[in-house]
């Protein structure tokens, strides 16, 4: 990296106002007052605790338990199975089906979403006509349901849909195909889905991560010498590491909690072609009701997330301090 | 007042808060304890959870009611078909859930084996309204269907059937065809159809337990009762004619009688929808079906598959074609569609069974079953009042309705009653993967077969 940038982020932070608490610009002991402010706070979160503890992690325990059970979810005789579940899970094709989904969707939909989310968060930074309006256009899918937007895609996605219609009408008839009823196709068309509707988020916070970026520097790149294609990559790439960590994070828990599209658009199929682990927890525990076998892969999709969301922040805490 | 005061009233409310939260945490996991069933049989107010009939049917039967029970006031709540199960689990557990809930036999929604144990039995309750002999009064599937264990779960409001294709008659007409009996007249029809822009034929084949109606038209029509041996373990799947019956079902895609990227759609709403704009010419359903033949409830069901101005169409049931070439047609097979089960945490469970004993075998209330043409009545006898039900083309239809229903009456065919929530999963799987191609019908039936021995 050139000197002169170095020296410019040096500066830039060395004159930022540091600010303090007006009690200990006050001189007044800060140890005491945080003291009293803990014993007198515990009453005013108590409510909240008790929520978070008494649904989350009650439920959570709870789901343990039942996960040790061969139970329909109705009977008043569940059986204990001990780790029956858990092992039955390991034999599961239909498990290690939805896995292998999983991986190939976050795959698949964080590397797409993020080079679409951050190029168009690059070209809004620059001077576009219009801007507000692409802005809203992007974002808007972000806050459509997809309950509603389900029956569209089915029918956009469908034999005699708008896709198709396009693609006979542009002379690439050979490309028309059934997207929804091919094991080949539905799974891609689930991520089409999928990166047509966060796509949003990421351009968001691209663009709120980018306006953190001080102009010096991008101004002393380009006195360097630097294009708009090696700036974006050697400056505000690497600048904007924190927000794609934390999107790789959220992108792992939310691969591994995928449901309502895959559910909504395809019921798992065409052949368990989209089947994630939430679709077959779903299917499991409520139309074949083994609620104790759902509990174990229930489990199990927790576990996944947690030590996803550890990785992903040890890669990029690790990413971080190589940086430096 | 001292702010050392306010800060100990604030902390006293905090806690209280935090009480409050915690005892309302504790009544939610607790579900409550069991109701009292002193309750009055002829007033009270009772909740009734459903994913059937539609409203309109409901507070036709509710309305029905009243007129013999006008203080029992009944709250029907329709739930989805594809939620029911799941809204159902925890709402049985609590004393706030439904008084009366819909349950149905073997695999379908609702199903006996795993709600039954929230329900009373209502074997005593019937017997004290029909007699001793009230099994021979009752259809057979409603009584085997919906008992768990000499449990009468559920009382039958009536039975669906499935076994017929429903024709679009005007299409049929208007091109002069005459539907088909035969494969091969079924696949001359079809081109005829599809060469005028219509879509001939129209499966939700991506929800599989409508395939398993088709394939176990195809099934009997190849060995009648071969498919039900097989479910009940007397049969292999592996038998060579049930693995005809699978490549015959894998020609229904190969001869394009099915829509193209049929594993794409589903049933409800596509397929239907698809026939009810008149978008396609067939479709594969059961008795369900005759309600649209009534100009109101089509109407209503047109509009609702997004045609801005509904005209209704003359819709007939034809049998299943004859696609093995074995003369064995016209097979119906199906189960009780739905029995009103009484909850046992209800504290109205007196008011609750009256409802449903008039629902299920009072004559008044089997009428309404019958004439709303959604269900066969379960009560041995009732008939729909043809000549008081309006058809939307009478001189087409009634006579080919009427030879539905008493075929229908006829069946001890069961649809889903004998198989189990794994194995309707296993026959869809297997059902999709020949579709498909990625598994050959020998291949299927091994695995099936797999399946069926691991399961038993």
């Amino acid at each position: 990296m050139p000197h002169t940038e170095v020296e410019t982020m040096s500066q830039s932070t060395a004159v930022r106002p540091v600010r303090r608490r007006p009690a200990l610009a006050a001189g007044r002991p800060a140890r005491g007052r945080r003291n009293r402010m803990q014993a007198t706070g515990w009453p005013w979160i108590l409510p909240a605790v008790v929520l978070v503890v008494g649904l989350v992690y009650y439920g959570i325990g709870y789901t343990g338990y039942i996960s040790t059970l061969d139970w329909d979810g109705v009977s008043p005789t569940p059986e204990h199975v001990g780790a029956a579940n858990y092992a039955h899970l390991l034999k599961d094709p239909v498990f290690w089906l939805a896995v292998r989904h999983t991986v190939v969707f976050f795959v698949v939909t964080f590397a797409v979403q993020t080079v679409i989310g951050f190029v168009f968060a690059a070209l809004m930074h620059s001077t576009v006509r219009l801007r507000a309006l692409y802005k809203v256009v992007v974002f808007m899918p972000v806050v459509l349901a997809p309950a509603t937007m389900a029956p569209v895609f089915r029918q956009f996605f469908g034999v005699d849909g708008q896709l198709n219609w396009m693609l006979r009408h542009v002379g690439l008839d050979s490309l028309a195909q059934p997207w929804l009823a091919q094991s080949s196709t539905a799974l891609p068309v689930i991520m089409a889905i999928t990166v047509w509707q966060w796509t949003g988020i990421t351009f968001i916070l691209y663009y709120a991560a980018m306006s953190q970026i001080e102009p010096e520097i991008l101004e002393a790149a380009r006195i360097d010498g630097a294009g708009n294609v090696r700036s974006l990559w050697s400056i505000v790439w690497p600048m904007c590491r924190g927000t794609t960590a934390a999107m790789a994070m959220l992108g792992v828990i939310g691969a591994l909690k995928t449901f309502d599209v895959p559910y909504l658009v395809t019921i798992g199929g065409p052949n368990y072609a989209t089947e994630f682990l939430g679709t077959l927890i779903y299917r499991v525990s409520i139309p074949q009701t083994h609620v104790g076998y759902g509990a174990a892969l229930s489990v199990t999709l927790l576990v996944l997330a947690l030590a996803g969301a550890i990785a992903t922040a040890l890669r990029s805490r690790k990413g971080g301090r190589s940086d430096v | 007042m001292s702010r050392s005061s306010m800060t100990r009233r604030r902390r006293v409310a905090a806690v209280a808060l935090s009480a409050l939260v915690a005892t309302a945490l504790a009544a939610c996991s607790s579900g409550g304890g069991s109701a009292a069933s002193n309750d009055s049989a002829t007033s009270g107010d009772i909740t009734w959870w459903g994913w059937t009939p539609d409203i309109g049917v409901a507070q036709g039967y509710i309305a029905a009611f009243n007129k013999e029970y006008p203080d029992i006031k009944v709250t029907f709540k329709q739930l989805t078909i594809d939620g029911y199960n799941a809204a159902l689990r925890p709402a049985i557990a609590s004393s706030d859930g439904p008084d009366v809930y819909n349950v149905s036999a073997g695999s379908a929604n609702g199903g006996v084996d795993v709600y039954g144990s929230g329900a009373i039995d209502l074997a005593p309750a019937v017997e004290k309204s029909l007699g001793a002999d009230w099994k021979d009064k009752l259809a057979p599937s409603g009584i085997t269907g919906l008992s768990v264990k000499d449990k009468l779960v559920g009382l039958s409001a009536g039975s669906v059937y499935s076994g017929t294709v429903w024709i679009n008659k005007d299409i049929f007409d208007k091109l002069g065809l005459e539907p088909p009996t035969t494969f091969d007249e079924w696949k001359t029809d079809c081109a005829a159809i599809e060469a005028s822009g219509t879509t001939c034929f129209v499966q939700g084949a991506g929800q599989p337990a409508f395939d398993m109606d088709t394939f176990e038209a195809i099934a009997e029509n190849v060995e009648p009762g071969l498919y039900v041996d097989a479910s009940q373990g007397k049969a292999k799947y592996t038998d060579a004619k049930l693995v005809k019956a699978f490549t015959l079902w894998k020609q229904l895609f190969d001869d394009k009688i099915m829509q193209e990227g049929a594993l794409g759609v589903q049933q409800y709403p596509d397929a239907n929808n698809l026939f009810m704009s008149q978008k396609a010419a067939m479709v594969m359903m059961g008795t369900w079906y005759t309600q649209y033949t009534r100009p109101d409830a089509m109407t209503s069901a047109i509009s609702a598959a997004g045609v801005a101005d509904p005209k209704p169409f003359t819709m007939a049931p034809i049998a299943f074609p004859d696609m093995a070439g074995t003369g064995n047609v016209g097979a119906m097979y199906g189960d009780a569609d739905y029995g009103l089960a009484v909850s046992a945490r209800s504290d109205a469970k007196n008011a609750a069974t009256t409802f449903a004993l008039w629902l299920g075998t009072s004559k008044a209330g089997q009428q309404a079953v019958a004439d709303s043409l959604n269900d066969i009545p379960a009560l041995k006898g009732v008939q729909p009042a043809w000549d008081s039900i309006d058809l939307v083309n009478p001189e087409a239809q009634k006579s080919l309705l009427e030879d539905m229903i008493t075929n229908a009456e006829k069946s001890t065919a069961p649809r889903f009653a004998t198989i189990s929530a794994d194995m309707n999963t296993a026959i869809g799987s297997a059902l999709t993967s020949i579709a498909e191609g990625t598994a050959t019908p020998e291949e299927a039936a091994a695995t099936l077969q797999t399946t069926a021995e691991s399961l038993r």
